[in-house]
C-alpha cells in the first residue's frame, strides 16, 4: 500500500495493545473524537519465503493462497526457496498465489524447504520431528542443542535434506 | 423431516450435538456468518441453520469449501467493512465482562504458565461483525473466570471508541449467556436441560446477574434429524473435519 500506518476497527482495550508499539489509539482526523487503532505500516528489510515454483527470471507461484503478495510487496527486499525451479511461470499458473519476479530480489532452489512444517499439496507435516521441535523449545539449553544439531553444524541444504528429512518422502510421488 | 413434535422429549443427543444446534439457533436468514479454523462445532451449527431456517444465510467457514476468498486479506476487509453478521469464537478464558482470552494462562506476560497461539483475527473481529457469540465446551470455574489472566478481546469499548459490533451470547454445555450492552457484563440467559441454577452458580466463576433463568429449548427432533442426516454428510465432505464428524455427530437419525 505504501502508506505510513492505517486504521483498523478493533483490539482496542486488549492486552495485546499494551505490548506493542506499533498500535496506537488515535482520534479520527476528520471528527476530532472517535477513537480507532492506528497500525503502523511494516516495510521488512528482507522477506524470505518458501513456495511451491519458480521460474528463472524469478516469477513465483506460491502453490497455496497465502499473504505472500503482500509481504513480498512490502519487503525492501525479498528471498524466496522453492521446491522446483521452471523454465517459465505466468500469473495463468498460479491463480491467486503469483508473485511477479519485479518483487524478487533472489531464488534459491530448496526441496523440502518447509520441512519440518508441510507443503500444500506436496507433502505433511513431520509429526515426528515437530514433536522434537515443541519438546526442545520448552528451555533454552535444549533449543540451543537443537539450533546447533539441526542448523548450526550443518553444511548445507542438501545435508539436511540427507539427514532429518524421512527416507521415504525422498522418492518422487505426492504425499499429503 | 416429519418426525412427530411428541417424541422430542424422549430424543437424546451428545454435548456437542447440543451446542451445534444452539448454535444454529443465533443465525439468521440472509446475514453473512461465519466462523475461524479449528470451529467444528460452529462450522455444524452455520451448516444447520441452512437446513433449518437461513436457507439464505452466506457461510464462512475457514478452512473448508464454504470459503468465498483466497485470501485472508480479504476476509479481513469484509469484518472491517461491517459485512459480518455473526460470527463465533472461543477463548480458555471467557470473563463476566465478555473479555476473553486465547493468548496465555498466567498474568505476567513475561512468564506465562502456559502460552496459547493468541490470534489478531478475533480481536478485530470482535468489534466489528454485528454479532458475535462465544462459546466454551468447558463450563468450570476454571474457564469461566471473573476476570480473564489476558484480554485478546475486550466485550465493551468507550463510547468514543470506532465499534461495529458486541458479543451477543456465551454458550457452553451447560447454559446460554446473554450479553448485556448497557451494564458490560455477561448475565445468564437459560439453563440447558437437566442442569439447574444450583450447578451453573457452582461451576460459574462470574456473577450470574440473575436470579433465576428460563429452560433452553431442546433440540428438537427436526433439528437432530436434519444434523445427523444431512449436516454430518456435508462435514464429511469438508475434509477439513471429516474425521470429527463421523465421530462426532451421531449417524443417522435414530
Amino acid at each position: 500500500m505504501g502508506v505510513p500506518y492505517v486504521p483498523v476497527i478493533g483490539l482496542v482495550g486488549t492486552d495485546l495493545l499494551k505490548r506493542r508499539d506499533d498500535m496506537v489509539l488515535a482520534p479520527d482526523p476528520f471528527d476530532g473524537k472517535t477513537v480507532s487503532v492506528v497500525a503502523k505500516a511494516m516495510r521488512p528489510d528482507v522477506a524470505v519465503f518458501h513456495v511451491d515454483k519458480a521460474d528463472r527470471n524469478g516469477n513465483v507461484s506460491c502453490g497455496y493462497p497465502v499473504e505472500a503478495v503482500i509481504l513480498a510487496e512490502a519487503s525492501r527486499h525479498v528471498i524466496v526457496t522453492a521446491e522446483e525451479i521452471v523454465d517459465r511461470l505466468d500469473e495463468k499458473d498460479a491463480a491467486g498465489t503469483f508473485v511477479p519476479s519485479i518483487l524478487v530480489d533472489a531464488v534459491v532452489h530448496a526441496p523440502f524447504g518447509s520441512h519440518p512444517a508441510g507443503m500444500t499439496g506436496r507433502y505433511a507435516p513431520d509429526k515426528v520431528h515437530m514433536k522434537e521441535y515443541v519438546a526442545a523449545s520448552r528451555d533454552d539449553a535444549a533449543f540451543a542443542e537443537y539450533l546447533k544439531t539441526h542448523v548450526f553444524d550443518v553444511e548445507s541444504h542438501a545435508e539436511y535434506v540427507e539427514r532429518f528429512v524421512p527416507r521415504e518422502w525422498q522418492r518422487p510421488t505426492r504425499a499429503a | 423431516m416429519t418426525v412427530a413434535r411428541d417424541t422430542i422429549a424422549d430424543l437424546e443427543y451428545s454435548e456437542t450435538e447440543l451446542m451445534a444446534v444452539l448454535m444454529s439457533r443465533e443465525v439468521r436468514d440472509g446475514e453473512v456468518s461465519a466462523c475461524g479454523a479449528l470451529s467444528q462445532i460452529p462450522a455444524t451449527g452455520l451448516l444447520l441453520a441452512k437446513e433449518m431456517h437461513a436457507p439464505n444465510a452466506e457461510l464462512i467457514i475457514l478452512n473448508t469449501v464454504f470459503r468465498p476468498f483466497h485470501t485472508s486479506r480479504q476476509f479481513h476487509f469484509l469484518a472491517q467493512r461491517g459485512e459480518l453478521g455473526l460470527f463465533f469464537v472461543s477463548g480458555v478464558q471467557i470473563d463476566g465482562y465478555g473479555n476473553y482470552n486465547l493468548h496465555q494462562i498466567g498474568t505476567d506476560p513475561d512468564h506465562p504458565e502456559v502460552r496459547f497461539p493468541g490470534g489478531y483475527g478475533g480481536g478485530m473481529i470482535y468489534y466489528c461483525a454485528q454479532r458475535t457469540v462465544v462459546f466454551r465446551t468447558e463450563h468450570t470455574r476454571r474457564s469461566l473466570v471473573e476476570r480473564v489472566d489476558f484480554i485478546s478481546a475486550a466485550g465493551s469499548s468507550p463510547d468514543n471508541v470506532l465499534r461495529l459490533g458486541n458479543p451477543s451470547k456465551l454458550i457452553t454445555p451447560k447454559a446460554n449467556f446473554r450479553f448485556d450492552k448497557e451494564a458490560g457484563r455477561l448475565r445468564l440467559d437459560s439453563i440447558h436441560p437437566s442442569y439447574t441454577l444450583e450447578e451453573i452458580r457452582e461451576n460459574t466463576g462470574f456473577d450470574l446477574g440473575v436470579t433465576s433463568a428460563a429452560a433452553t429449548p431442546a433440540p428438537t427432533a427436526e433439528e437432530l434429524h436434519a444434523l445427523r442426516s444431512v449436516v454430518r454428510p456435508k462435514m464429511i465432505e469438508t475434509g477439513t473435519y471429516a474425521a470429527w464428524a463421523e465421530r462426532s455427530i451421531g449417524g443417522a437419525t435414530k
